[in-house]
């Protein structure tokens, strides 16, 4: 008897510890979800009652606060339309969305439908599991998304997704600060500047205790300084229209040059700065102007400012009231304003069960949340503009918005310059690695005043020639 | 005639499979199935994969391609700098980690059973908590920052504030440093138990001879927890060479690679990249690696080891 028993427990160890090999799902079912919103005019036509039934499972992050929770309604709405279709949902994290999302599809159990930034679309295209979207979508729908923001989701145009935003990064201020310093913000924000006048600025801005300015600079961060001060030195894209990798052009050396001049000029700190302290530090009055910065911070300064009205301890320890502004990115060499930008959207993913007519089912959900009133809900949140006619219709801003910041964003989204066509998956694969590998390590070391920006420059070339081949590098100055 | 009927009854008796024989096999294939499952499978299905350019519709079979990948020198294959890099934590905190266990060891041993107790706990707390969680607290306190807490330490002691973990000069040494003062209580826990089964009477012979504390330590001590200490060295060698979480919750990797570890150089592989072939031939490479080096220590150290 005892000897069953022991069996038994031995036999329930094995099977508990083989249950986690299943197929199941941590998803969320959304049948039961509430339905609180209504289908917009360029919403999907009912789909016919003798329609077989079939399930789409979407993964996604919290691409806004509440977007995971509006994901929900929609679903549910989605079913009401077409009620032979059911949505799962698994939801992640943004800190393990990639890792799960590599990991599902490597198993050949990817998500049929996933978000993604557009850097890391070549990655999935040479795995083979995106899937090009046009077949499956009307090409009347296809049209409702701006050719800008799709040209992010294609390579060798072929089209792998459909755009939920057009990102632009730059820098934000402490606007009240630099008013009260004299500094003429509103003509920064509609006319822009060059990046010895954003000199000039930090400079006034440095005084005991406060930084001119301030860049999120630890780690992997770097990359984002090198993308958007890249923009205003020309580099908007990593290859030309002829498909030439771009780093390799002298803008890359006035680029490190420049950031080479910031970090030894006492104007920015010179010790690594995590992403979570830089707002903090301008909202608590040690930096004026800080990066990355996006429209949405205009946000996270007003509830700052309510919370230290209200004094009711929410607000960031030591900070102190004050307005948000958004600014453009400085311009050097002579280059034309440019802001770096990126798109955030969904892709159709291939799994063991994909078949045509789940494809189509697939694509009518997608269609159905990038669009209309569903994202332009997101786009409120964010600040942004939809990329989509539909969301544009379907959009109607917030109270309180700051003109000159909607105005600014509006005229930075304008300014990003999409990726040309032609371009491969295997050569976005390797620029990404060699940004990975090579730039920003060594990019890191200058921010770390441990090298020159002429032998980071050097570095860059060499290796880019060795990845690319000479022939393929853009040398002398860009455009 | 009879006794090789004798002997041939005795040999049948040895090889019947008896109804006790059967409740043995079941209870060993538990063990068995898990092993296969998770450890034999997981391995062959690597040693397979590596031979393939991996896609989940379709992988292409590249033979020897992703080794030659990987060791083909070059000065942008980052396989050799990950290597170093690893080679050099390794040689740097696992001799330091087993000295200072067994230090805390010695001293812990004089203590009452309660105490030990007590300080037992407090040094294996730090394995009970989330390596990620860790993680948190080292980031907080490796804030580069004049404010941050090492530095205001450091200021105490007139030395100007440190770049930790933005610096070629200190990105290594501050995961040496993290790794040395965090995750001891496993090795203080199995040198109290082999210095536990040191005989009594040892020390009290070195004592009428006049030996000193040291020396008791030196010629006592140490040579009788030496089948502790290889068994130590051998499995903090191996953890140490998978060392992963460290570099990629702290550093990325950086500054300039100084923090790139073999571990994190697969990770990136296979889960931002997606070369999946190439990611299982250098967990195949450094897994023999780590072979070769067990049987290194195994021959040099356990010498004079008796089990």
């Amino acid at each position: 008897m005892k000897k069953i028993i022991a069996l038994l427990l031995t036999c329930v160890m094995v099977l508990g510890l083989l249950a986690g090999c299943g197929g199941g799902k941590t998803t969320t079912e959304t049948k039961a979800a509430p339905a609180a919103t209504t289908p917009a005019a360029g919403d999907v036509t009912e789909a016919p009652a003798e329609a077989a039934p079939d399930t789409i499972v979407i993964m996604a992050p919290p691409v806004t606060g509440n977007y995971l929770e509006n994901l929900k309604t929609w679903a549910a709405d989605f079913h009401e339309l077409h009620p032979n279709l059911t949505v799962e949902i698994i939801e992640t994290s943004w800190g393990d969305h990639n890792d799960k999302m590599s990991t599902m599809a490597q198993a050949g159990e990817a998500p049929d439908i996933a978000e993604i930034s557009s850097n890391a679309l070549g990655t999935y295209v040479e795995m083979g599991v995106a899937i090009d979207i046009a077949q499956y979508l009307d090409a009347d729908r296809l049209a409702d998304y701006d050719a800008n923001a799709l040209k992010y989701l294609s390579l060798e145009g072929t089209v792998y997704g459909l755009p939920l935003y057009l990102t632009i990064q730059s820098i934000g201020a402490n606007k009240t600060m630099m008013q009260e310093l004299g500094i003429d913000v509103a003509k920064i924000q509609k006319e822009g500047w060059t990046y010895e006048e954003f000199l000039d600025v930090i400079k006034t801005g440095t005084k005991d205790g406060c930084y001119g300015f301030v860049f999120a600079n630890s780690g992997v961060t770097a990359s984002d300084m090198l993308y958007m001060f890249g923009a205003g030195a020309g580099l908007s894209n990593t290859f030309t229209s002829d498909l030439k990798y771009t780093f390799t052009s002298e803008n890359m050396l006035t680029l490190l040059s420049a950031v080479e001049e910031m970090t030894q000029s006492g104007y920015m700190p010179n010790y690594g700065v995590e992403a979570g302290q830089r707002m903090v530090m301008c909202q608590t009055g040690n930096a004026m102007i800080f990066g990355k910065a996006m429209p949405l911070f205009e946000a996270n300064f007003k509830k700052n400012n309510a919370a230290l009205a209200a004094n009711d301890g929410t607000a960031v320890e030591n900070s102190l009231p004050m307005d948000y502004a958004f600014l453009p990115v400085p311009t050097m060499l002579g280059c034309e304003e440019s802001c770096y930008g990126t798109v955030d959207g969904l892709i159709a993913m291939r799994n063991k069960n994909t078949t045509d007519e789940h494809l189509k089912n697939v694509l009518l959900f997608m269609d159905y949340i990038c669009s209309g009133e569903r994202i332009a809900a997101c786009m409120n949140e964010l600040y942004l503009d939809p990329v989509c006619q539909t969301g544009r219709d379907a959009l109607v801003l917030e109270e309180g918005r700051d003109a000159d910041n909607l105005a600014t964003a509006a005229r930075c989204i304008a300014m990003v310059q999409a990726p040309p066509e032609g371009v491969t998956a295997e050569m976005t694969s390797t620029a990404k690695k060699l940004m990975d590998e090579q730039i920003v390590p060594k990019f890191q070391l200058l921010l770390a005043g441990e090298t020159t920006a002429q032998e980071v420059y050097d570095h860059i070339c060499e290796a880019a020639y060795a990845a690319f081949g000479e022939e393929n590098c853009v040398s002398g100055k860009l455009g | 005639m009879n006794s090789t009927k004798l002997k041939r009854q005795q040999v049948h008796h040895k090889l019947r499979f008896t109804n006790e024989d059967l409740w043995g096999y079941i209870f060993i294939a538990a063990a068995m199935i898990i092993f296969c499952v998770f450890t034999l499978y997981p391995v062959f299905s690597a040693i397979y994969t590596s031979f393939f350019n991996y896609k989940p519709f379709g992988s292409e079979f590249v033979g020897l391609q992703n080794y030659i990948d990987t060791l083909k020198y070059s000065k942008f294959n980052l396989f050799y700098k990950a290597a170093l890099n690893t080679v050099i934590y390794t040689v740097v905190v696992v001799p330091l980690s087993l000295l200072l266990s067994f230090c805390i060891a010695v001293m812990i041993l004089p203590f009452k059973k309660k105490t030990q107790s007590v300080f037992k706990a407090m040094y294996y707390l730090p394995g009970i908590a989330s390596g990620v969680a860790l993680s948190v607290v080292w980031l907080w306190l490796y804030d580069s920052s004049p404010d941050g807490i090492f530095n205001r330490l450091l200021g105490l002691f007139g030395i100007p504030a440190q770049n930790w973990l933005s610096s070629t000069k200190t990105s290594m040494l501050s995961l040496i440093i993290m790794a040395l003062l965090s995750s001891h209580g496993v090795r203080i826990i199995t040198y109290i138990a082999a210095l536990l089964g040191i005989d009594n009477s040892y020390f009290e012979a070195a004592e009428l001879d006049g030996a000193t504390f040291f020396q008791k330590v030196r010629f006592i001590v140490w040579p009788l927890v030496k089948p502790t200490t290889l068994f130590l060295l051998v499995t903090g060698v191996i953890g140490s060479f998978q060392v992963f979480m460290n570099a990629y919750m702290m550093t990325g990797g950086g500054p300039d690679n100084s923090t790139t570890m073999i571990g994190l150089l697969i990770y990136n592989n296979a889960f931002v990249y997606g070369k999946y072939g190439l990611a299982c031939a250098q967990a195949i490479l450094l897994a023999i690696a780590i072979a070769i080096m067990s049987l290194f220590q195994f021959k040099l150290m356990g010498v004079d080891v008796e089990y």
